[in-house]
């Protein structure tokens, strides 16, 4: 399975998973979280357990069940921690406790090294039976709603770590705080190499006209991720390039706040014939991949992001990425080098005409994207961190540790 | 016998203190209270990083990117770890510098909300790549395509560890090679002037005009 990443991925980085498979090889390695499909978590770990498999570690991934009071319940938690005000009363938490009693009951916790994933099952700390138990907050925590973190916080302190995914997420907490961003699977539909044949076909499928440089985002229709920000940028730039606006994203009928933001975005796009609006249906992967392939520049114009991974998925196909500068997405561009960051809209707009302008430059920082991509955000190098900080919480008290 | 030179790399993995500096009073009282290993990851692992662009380290980094005092940054970036023998002094060092511009200039903006300095340590992973070098031409191969992890453990990181400013290649070609003459070329490589791609070319430059040299039998009369 690992040699599948040869060549891919940083040679260091797979010789040293082989060492750490060496001495972690055949014990447990348990993740648990509260869905099986659908968010980034769930897509890691489809692609990371059989790579931990692989090397040769007795992975095993469970999901938390629950009810609709429970998952409202922990959508307020979710909410809460990255700063909204929620009222959530002491029957509410006893019933999220009881559900992860529950859990407990029917899902085997034995294991040597566990992983929570966010707060859904941050109570099963309560029945750890031995090993390392480690909390992976995947969202930003660092400006909580007091109440609700401090409710929370009796859980995550009888964790023996925890991992964010960024240093400006995470807060002191008198506990070992690790920091391992997420990472993209170079070998998934997202991420494979695509021929030009199927790109093309994709372009003619879906209507996309290839005759003028495409400028894309691939985004849920959220106001965080300004779309209507990102048209007024493009007839910014039309003034001057000609070029195809391509906004991608997937239909929000469970979400009537996504549905409304759509009908903005459709309605202020008025009819430009250039400016194409896609709404692809989910498991839409290998559409997407071959999308931001075709793209000449693509744009993660968010106000408000967790990591923005489609930030690395766009970097890894070679293209410049204009991202805004929130959450994660300057820790994957590095301004002028890999990418811009901005600020405004005029900056967005600015950036794309500086591209447009100058493909050599647009290519010179594709290529280098990419490269930092392979460096930094594969998952190869994830597994690498989950194993080291595994290791490393065996061997505590040491910063230097020699293989 | 030759003594081989085994490559070897290191990676680290990022610890948070959980602590953060908003202005540069909160970042002098963070760096006289965090730990060695914190000021050792914002300052000698900063080479580490990929891309190196105006700064030395990430306090100065931070001071001219984040504050925009640029001033403070170019002082900070001035500041060569290595001329200290312990991490003590050296932060002694940082205190100063801050403390100075402090007086000068008491009143220092605020970093936006999410661009604080965030107080990080690490710990280090080292182990080797399967690599054996007996000669110098093996030596060129190995440097032109190991991980920049391995070339940053033996260039920057070994300076701490064998001391004196020297690293692991120009220590090895001098004893086991005998070649005094290239290890002291390797040596006036400044550390801080380039990032780890621009040292493994540096030093594969190096190795190639040795080599050049070795295998020159006859040069242009005079």
């Amino acid at each position: 399975m690992i040699n599948q990443y040869a060549g891919i991925s940083p040679k260091g980085d797979l010789l040293l998973l082989q060492r750490l498979a060496r001495v972690l090889g055949g014990r447990s390695f348990l993740h648990v979280n509260s869905t099986r499909e659908g968010g980034g978590v769930a897509e890691i770990l489809q692609r990371m357990i059989p790579i931990l498999q692989g090397l040769g570690i007795d992975a095993r991934w469970e999901t938390i069940s629950g009810d609709e009071q429970f998952f409202e319940m922990t959508k307020k938690v979710h909410n809460a921690l990255q700063g909204n005000k929620e009222t959530i009363t002491d029957t509410m938490w006893q019933h999220h406790f009881e559900i992860n009693r529950q859990n407990a009951a029917n899902i085997d916790l034995d294991a040597d090294a566990v992983i929570i994933h966010d707060p859904q099952p941050g109570p099963l700390v309560e029945f750890k039976k031995r090993g390392v138990w480690i909390w992976r907050c995947h969202i930003d925590i660092s400006n909580p709603f007091k109440d609700v973190y401090k409710a929370l916080g009796r859980y995550a302190l009888k964790y023996d770590a925890i991992i964010f995914s960024v240093s400006k997420f995470a807060r002191a907490m008198n506990i070992d705080e690790f920091i391992i961003p997420p990472s993209i699977d170079p070998l998934s539909e997202k991420n494979m190499e695509l021929s030009d044949d199927e790109i093309n076909e994709t372009a003619k499928r879906l209507g996309i006209p290839t005759d003028r440089p495409i400028i894309l985002q691939v985004s849920r229709f959220d106001r965080f991720k300004d779309p209507l920000g990102v048209i007024k940028a493009y007839r910014m730039v039309k003034k001057y390039n000609d070029c195809i606006l391509l906004l991608a994203g997937s239909p929000a009928t469970d979400d009537p706040e996504g549905a409304a933001v759509l009908n903005e975005v459709k309605e202020f796009a008025a009819n430009d014939p250039d400016i194409h609006i896609l709404l692809l249906p989910p498991f839409s992967d290998r559409d997407i991949n071959a999308l931001q392939r075709m793209a000449f520049v693509v744009l993660q114009k968010s106000l408000k992001e967790g990591f923005g991974l489609t930030v690395a998925e766009a970097m890894w196909k070679g293209k410049p990425v204009i991202g805004g500068a929130v959450g994660g997405i300057p820790l994957q561009i590095a301004h002028g080098v890999t990418g811009f960051l901005v600020h405004s809209i005029e900056g967005t707009a600015f950036r794309i005409r500086q591209l447009l302008n100058a493909p050599e430059m647009a290519e010179t920082m594709g290529g280098r994207a990419r490269e930092f991509v392979r460096k930094n955000f594969l998952i190869t190098r994830q597994v690498r961190d989950y194993l080291s900080v595994w290791y490393i919480m065996e061997n505590k008290g040491k910063s230097i540790i020699e293989f | 016998m030759i003594e081989g030179f085994e490559f070897k790399q290191c990676i680290s993995i990022l610890k948070s203190t959980g602590k953060k500096a908003g202005n540069l009073h909160a970042l002098r009282d963070l760096i006289a209270q965090v730990s060695d290993d914190c000021i050792f990851h914002h300052t000698y692992q900063y080479f580490l990083k990929e891309h190196i662009l105006e700064y030395t380290n990430d306090f100065a980094h931070w001071a001219g990117e984040s504050l925009e005092e640029r001033s403070l940054a170019e002082q900070l970036s001035n500041i060569d770890p290595y001329e200290y023998d312990n991490i003590s002094d050296f932060r002694k060092e940082l205190l100063s510098v801050v403390g100075n511009y402090i007086e000068k200039f008491p009143e220092p903006r605020e970093a936006m909300h999410g661009d604080e300095f965030f107080f990080n340590e690490t710990i280090t992973l080292i182990f080797p790549i399967g690599i054996r070098v007996k000669n110098l031409a093996e030596f060129l191969m190995a440097i032109k395509f190991v991980d920049v992890g391995s070339i940053y453990y033996h260039f920057y990181e070994a300076r701490m560890r064998v001391g004196g400013g020297i690293d692991d290649f120009s220590k090895w070609i001098e004893e086991s090679l005998e070649k005094k003459g290239l290890a002291e070329r390797i040596r006036a490589i400044d550390p801080f002037m380039h990032n780890t791609e621009d040292i493994r070319k540096h030093i594969a430059e190096q190795t190639e005009k040795e080599l050049r040299g070795d295998i020159e039998i006859m040069g242009v009369e005079e």
